[in-house]
């Protein structure tokens, strides 16, 4: 995958780019505003990676510059000020998803590969399905093996995020805005808890469990390898 | 703009009231004395012209004798047109020799003759019926040989004098009260509008807009220079909390950057350790991120104070609100062995900022989690409350003392019986500040046992009302799911 990362601070950069580049991809990098603006520019990218604050230019304006010329690519936006209407302004401003820093590696990486999937899933099938379990989202119904299986509504969109990103990992964060709209950190167990419930409904009866625990990072929904 | 009702109502409409009473009070005891003046000095005039013709009749008699005297009498009256003058001459024996008065008995000195006694003689009378209504100022001189003269004049020129005084006088006054009202009105208006014109700056800053500044007119009067020290008050304020923001942006960044570094250098050493580093690092990196959580929520506090956050109000459903936050957090609390349960009476939607709600309810609800035991019952309802909406989390808990009940909004204020529980003491400092970035009170009260958190919109807050769902019916069904919302993103 070849992805843009546009970022002054050298050091973040480097570990943005060597983790990048250490899964496999293809990394360009640019420190300023107005570089970054033009490399965007020329398109060709899966991902971009934009700071929102920057020299020159800032993150804002190029991804109102890029969206304006019609540039379709998906873009996460970093965020360093503790801003609350940040995350706002940056989707406003057709941001595709954001992250506050500092951010583990894996919360990066675990955004940048859900939105590179987002593409083909733009035009939202129907029916979702991974191995012999199946979401129908017109019905809103789940069955796995041909055995229906009774949902609660949160447990039904969490499935269904987990089942669009199915083979990605998905982090409690990630859980928490897509599923639950919630933009801050509980202390409490709400993801932990609800998966559990989820597993005890889709993965108990069965012999292949689907719903995996990433250590350190998250959750995947997938046939194991 | 000044409603008519307002203005009567206001300081500066009474003291112009005042103004203009003792105004008008003041002018009317100096037209009083004025008046007197006058009558006394119109008074005197009369008393002096009578008594001067009184003389140059009494040395006509003494030189030229009765016959002159009495000629001298019939030409004056004949030269009267109206009866303003009175005369009389008579004898010893009290027969009249001339004058248009009945005969009477002799008085020496200023006499005042009734209406009635010149009535009398109506042969005698020419005329003007109106002058003859009022009084005679006379004088009355004895002569030689016991013959008497009187002449007098009538009080018509001073009464029709007094008459016109008081016209004038009356017209004084209304045109007196007419000035000082119509003219204070107009000063207190443009007073008012001025202190107006304050008050809704003052206004504004207080729901958070801090760059207004109250209207001056570069003038030097009171009121520019109130303006002008309340500006400068402002700039002083904004100043101080620039240079306040400045400091916590400084530390968010400066701290939070380097603190970034450490993490990610612990991360990729993790990677590179065996398993028994790999744990002290792990536990590294849980401490790091406590410190920047706290840093995060301490920035977002201070954010949600400033009030900047108010530009991103929209309408949101405190119902829905409500029964989402719950459905995410029922499952937790059953885990702990704990029941919550939601009553919602009927929704209510109001201009507010759905993220920040969010968080407040879910952390009202998360602090109950955790401070109470297995087995306890924690509730969340949306009711009216004297026609607020009222929001409420009460749970069966171990409660707060009242004494400690004001404390507990303080940052990093945390109970002794707490201590032991996580937390960083930030979560309920957040729920005032966006309770309080509503306009909405938050009160902590007894539930006996247990806490109860009341969380009162103001009254007018609701922007229009619609009933949830059916009675008995659970609103739980499908809240937050596929709603059309105003949710920004996620």
């Amino acid at each position: 995958m070849k992805i843009l990362l546009i970022e002054d601070d050298s050091h973040t950069a480097a570990y943005v780019a060597d983790g990048l580049r250490g899964q496999g991809h293809e990394v360009d990098h640019s420190a300023t505003g107005l570089d970054g603006l033009s490399l965007a520019s020329g398109g060709g990218y899966h991902v971009m990676v934009i700071d929102r604050m920057l020299p020159g230019v800032d993150g804002l304006t190029i991804v109102k510059k890029i969206r304006a010329a019609g540039i379709r690519a998906p873009v996460l936006l970093l965020t360093t000020l503790g801003g609350i209407n940040d995350r706002v302004e940056g989707l406003e401003a057709g941001a595709d998803d954001y992250l506050t820093k500092p951010f583990a590696f894996v919360e990066l990486l675990a955004r940048v590969n859900a939105l590179a999937r987002r593409l083909p899933l733009a035009e939202e099938e129907t029916l979702l399905r991974v191995g012999d379990l199946e979401l129908n989202r017109l019905e809103r119904t789940v069955t796995r093996a041909g055995e229906s299986i009774e949902l609660q509504p949160q447990e039904f969109r969490l499935l269904e995020y987990l089942m669009r990103n199915s083979g990605q990992v998905v982090t409690r964060t990630m859980l928490l805005q897509n599923v639950w709209d919630f933009h801050f950190d509980p202390h409490t167990t709400v993801v932990e808890t609800h998966i559990s419930r989820l597993r005890a409904k889709i993965d108990r009866d069965f012999d292949e469990e689907l719903i995996h625990t990433v250590r350190g990072s998250g959750y995947s929904l997938g046939l194991s390898r | 703009m000044v409603s008519p009702g307002n203005f009567l109502k206001s300081t500066s409409f009474r003291l112009l009231a005042w103004y203009a009473a003792v105004f008008v009070a003041s002018v009317a005891i100096l037209l009083l004395i004025v008046y007197w003046i006058t009558l006394a000095e119109l008074d005197q005039q009369l008393s002096e012209s009578v008594e001067r013709e009184t003389d140059v009749l009494a040395e006509l008699y003494k030189s030229r004798g009765p016959e002159s005297t009495v000629r001298a009498i019939q030409l004056r009256i004949a030269d009267l047109r109206a009866p303003r003058r009175y005369y009389l001459l008579q004898n010893a024996a009290g027969e009249r020799l001339a004058g248009n008065l009945p005969p009477m008995k002799p008085i020496e000195g200023e006499i005042v003759l009734p209406v009635s006694s010149l009535l009398r003689d109506r042969s005698l009378k020419s005329g003007g019926a109106t002058a003859d209504a009022h009084p005679v100022v006379a004088m009355g001189r004895r002569l030689e040989n016991g013959e008497f003269l009187l002449v007098g004049e009538n009080r018509y020129r001073a009464v029709k004098a007094r008459e016109a005084i008081l016209q004038a006088f009356g017209w004084g006054i209304v045109i007196t009260v007419l000035l000082a009202a119509g003219g204070g009105a107009a000063l207190g208006v443009g007073f008012l509008r001025r202190i107006e014109a304050i008050n809704r700056t003052t206004r504004s800053i207080m729901d958070g807009d801090l760059s207004q500044r109250v209207p001056t007119r570069g003038g030097e009067d009171e009121m520019d220079q109130l303006a002008i020290n309340l500006n400068a008050m402002l700039d002083r304020i904004q100043g101080l909390m620039d240079s306040v923001k400045r400091v916590s942006d400084d530390i968010a960044h400066d701290l939070r950057t380097p603190l970034s570094r450490l993490r990610h250098r612990l991360e990729a050493t993790r990677a590179k350790l065996g398993p028994g580093g790999e744990r002290e690092i792990e536990q590294s990196i849980s401490e790091l991120d406590a410190i920047l959580e706290t840093f995060s929520a301490l920035l977002r506090i201070a954010q949600i104070e400033s009030g900047a956050r108010q530009a991103a109000f929209s309408n949101v459903s405190l119902g829905r609100i409500l029964s989402a936050v719950f459905e995410a957090y029922a499952a937790v609390a059953e885990v702990q062995g704990q029941k919550l349960e939601i009553g919602v009476e009927r929704d209510f939607s109001i201009r507010g900022d759905r993220e920040l709600l969010t968080q407040m309810v879910a952390n009202l609800i998360e602090n109950a989690i955790r401070h109470c035991p297995a087995g306890a019952r924690i509730s969340v309802s949306l009711d009216q409350d004297t026609g607020a909406p009222t929001l409420s989390v009460t749970d069966t808990g171990p409660g707060i003392p009242a004494a400690e009940r004001d404390k507990v909004f303080r940052r990093f204020y945390r109970l002794e019986t707490s201590r032991t529980t996580p937390g960083s003491g930030l979560g309920l400092a957040l729920v005032k500040a966006v309770a309080d970035l509503h306009g909405a009170s938050v009160e902590l009260s007894d539930s006996r046992p247990g806490l109860r958190v009341r969380i009162r919109f103001p009254a007018d807050s609701e922007i229009g009302a619609r009933k949830v769902s059916t009675p008995g019916e659970p609103v739980t069904g499908h809240a937050g799911g596929e709603v059309p919302d105003d949710r920004a993103g996620g």
